[in-house]
């Protein structure tokens, strides 16, 4: 069953009278708890792609479907809720809240999105955390936190509100090699543990080989589509 | 909301040498105001209290004219018997009226035999005029200052002024001369019995006697008066007794004009003391208006580099699925918790000082009248303070919340 649909999805952008194309009529199907990554140069529209997928943007042509609802024509708010309700969101640089501890980062999704009560989050919060390791981490701010700590709780917030999606862009970039390998682990896990549908964009080449399906992009193109089959079986 | 306070109040203290400056500027401002409108209207109050308890009354009813042409104290437009004791059942009957005092004001002039001067009278009945101008008593400096019987029939309060500049003393006799309604002149000899403070400013000429002696010397045979003066049980109810007054005595219809034969002033509008009240109110609110400037431009400042700053972080949290309502209300709430707290404090800081001036009295001479001043806390004005400045801190904070929240979260996650 198809988690994503792009059909003839683009997304140019206009400076003057000159027309760039970021993203050139896609057309993609992802499915449900798949370990997808985007691979390709800067440039090439990995980041477009991903944030199309997750109603950051709109494509100037074509349609998004996510979850089975079209997102083309969602205003802020509803996109806001959309989001809320189906997507993560993994970073490069982290983005946590630097005014909140590891267990109010991990949290806030839960309080400002979602409303869930306060024994119930507690018991989620505290799962996830002790699931990437860092409970003995939690009343720790973001500045006290190494790269590798800060990108755990990073997913640990993207999958407390058990979205149907997480998107990382470029979630390795700012890590060296070995705690790299064990955030995309990480995410391994937490796939196999809720079923969740992964998708990253990254042009780190050793990080790509963790994926199911490698998509390769160039100018806004999906130039190739591989299918991973020693991460299939590990994972 | 706690949720929304409790990251808002973080964020604050995230710059907090940005933040406790800004505060301070509020604070400064807040207290600035709590001092001035403690001092300001202390002033004011005591001044009009001085000038409603000594000699004004609160409220004056005369007949209609009179006060146009005060100057000359005419003898001629009087409030008759049966007008007063109209007027008198009307006081009588009203809850709000404490007491009041007849009065028969006249011009004269005094001789010491070797001297002569002029002067301007009031004639009263000591009682009814104590009742209402409690603060008359205090102002006579020497001589007989007792309630009830500081002018007697045949004895006469003089002015300083008049006193020094005529060598007379408590005890000596003076002749005072008076021309009545139909021009007679007439005159009676008195002994001073007191000398007062020049109760109406440094040119002051004003001097009290029986009100029957006045009755004697100008020949008033009716129970004809010039001018009723009026306390009232509370003062700050002065504006709405004085319209019910004013309605009520509206009624009273001259026989042949079919018109309303009284009229009815506040003391503002009998004393040039009134515009200098309204220069102080005036001033009050020129402070309070600097203030809101301060806090405007200062909580605007402060919330448009917060948001420029958080342009990423707005993003992450707009990506994450917090609805633009909330985004704006936590920005909102930053600009209100500033602004709240600050003035709590520039309250107290304001407070603090009113009660370490009001401890050591604040004594200045205010033309001939000696005042001091113990500063009351104005706690309407504290309270309207903070008010004003959470609106206004809501206010300069909106424009800038309005902008977080209408951040596309793909634009701002580009800043990060």
């Amino acid at each position: 069953m198809s988690l994503i649909i792009l059909e003839n999805a683009g997304k140019y952008y206009i400076s003057g009278e000159v027309k760039f194309p970021a993203l050139k009529r896609i057309n993609l199907s992802i499915d449900v708890g798949k370990f997808i990554s985007f691979v390709g140069p800067s440039g090439s529209g990995k980041t477009t792609l991903l944030n199309l997928i997750g109603c950051l943007d709109k494509p100037t042509e074509g349609k998004v479907f996510v979850a089975g609802v079209e997102t083309n024509h969602m205003d802020r708010k509803t996109s806001a809720k959309f989001r809320g309700a189906n997507i993560g969101f993994i970073f490069q640089n982290f983005n946590l809240i630097p005014v909140l501890t590891v267990y109010e980062n991990v949290e806030y999704p839960l309080i400002m999105v979602q409303n869930v009560p306060l024994e119930k989050r507690q018991q989620k919060i505290l799962a996830l955390l002790d699931k990437v390791g860092m409970t003995d981490q939690k009343n720790k701010y973001p500045s006290q936190l190494s790269g590798g700590q800060k990108q755990r709780v990073a997913i640990a917030r993207a999958l407390v509100t058990e979205p149907k999606l997480v998107l990382a862009d470029e979630p390795t970039a700012n890590l060296d090699h070995d705690t790299a390998y064990k955030v995309i682990g990480l995410m391994h896990n937490m796939k196999k543990e809720f079923n969740t549908t992964f998708i990253f964009a990254t042009h780190d080449q050793k990080i790509v080989g963790e994926a199911e399906v490698i998509y390769t992009m160039e100018d806004g193109l999906i130039t190739k589509a591989q299918e991973n089959k020693i991460a299939k079986e590990r994972i | 909301m706690k949720n929304i306070i409790r990251i808002a109040w973080r964020n604050l203290l995230r710059y907090t040498r940005r933040t406790l400056l800004t505060s301070s500027l509020i604070i400064i401002g807040v207290a600035l105001v709590i001092i001035f409108s403690g001092i300001g209207n202390s002033f004011k109050n005591e001044v009009i209290g001085l000038l409603t308890n000594s000699n004004l009354g609160d409220i004056q009813i005369h007949k209609k004219g009179y006060v146009g042409s005060l100057d000359n104290m005419p003898l001629d437009i009087t409030i008759p018997e049966k007008g007063l004791e109209k007027i008198e059942s009307l006081l009588n009957n009203n809850p709000e009226v404490k007491a009041f005092s007849k009065r028969i004001r006249f011009g004269a002039m005094i001789s010491n035999f070797v001297q002569t001067t002029n002067m301007r009278l009031t004639a009263i009945n000591p009682v009814e005029e104590i009742e209402t101008c409690p603060g008359l008593i205090k102002r006579i400096k020497k001589g007989n200052s007792n309630p009830e019987t500081f002018v007697k029939p045949g004895s006469i309060v003089i002015p300083l002024n008049i006193a020094d500049g005529m060598n007379l003393k408590v005890g000596n006799e003076v002749v005072l001369v008076a021309t009545n309604k139909e021009g007679s002149v007439n005159g009676m000899t008195f002994k001073i019995s007191g000398i007062s403070e020049n109760i109406m400013g440094p040119q002051g000429r004003d001097g009290y006697i029986h009100i029957d002696d006045a009755k004697s010397l100008l020949r008033i045979e009716n129970g004809e008066i010039s001018e009723i003066a009026v306390k009232l049980n509370n003062f700050n109810k002065l504006n709405r007794t004085y319209k019910s007054l004013k309605n009520e005595l509206s009624l009273i219809l001259g026989v042949k004009t079919g018109k309303p034969v009284f009229e009815i002033h506040t003391w503002e509008e009998l004393s040039p003391f009134s515009s200098i009240a309204q220069i102080v109110t005036l001033l009050i609110m020129v402070v309070r208006i600097v203030l809101i400037s301060i806090v405007l431009i200062s909580v605007l400042n402060v919330m448009m580099m917060s948001v420029y700053e958080r342009i990423g972080e707005i993003g992450t949290i707009a990506s994450i699925g917090t609805l633009p309502s909330k985004i704006l209300a936590l920005f909102l709430t930053e600009g209100i918790i500033l602004g709240f707290f600050s003035a709590i404090i520039g309250n107290i800081v304001g407070i603090v000082i009113l009660l370490i001036i009001s401890a050591t009295r604040l004594n200045f001479k205010f033309g001939i009248m000696e005042l001091s001043i113990a500063p009351q806390i104005p706690t309407a004005e504290v309270v309207l303070t903070l008010i004003i400045v959470v609106i206004i801190s809501a206010l300069a904070s909106l424009q800038p919340a309005l902008k977080a929240s209408r951040m596309e979260p793909v634009e701002a996650l580009r800043h990060v």
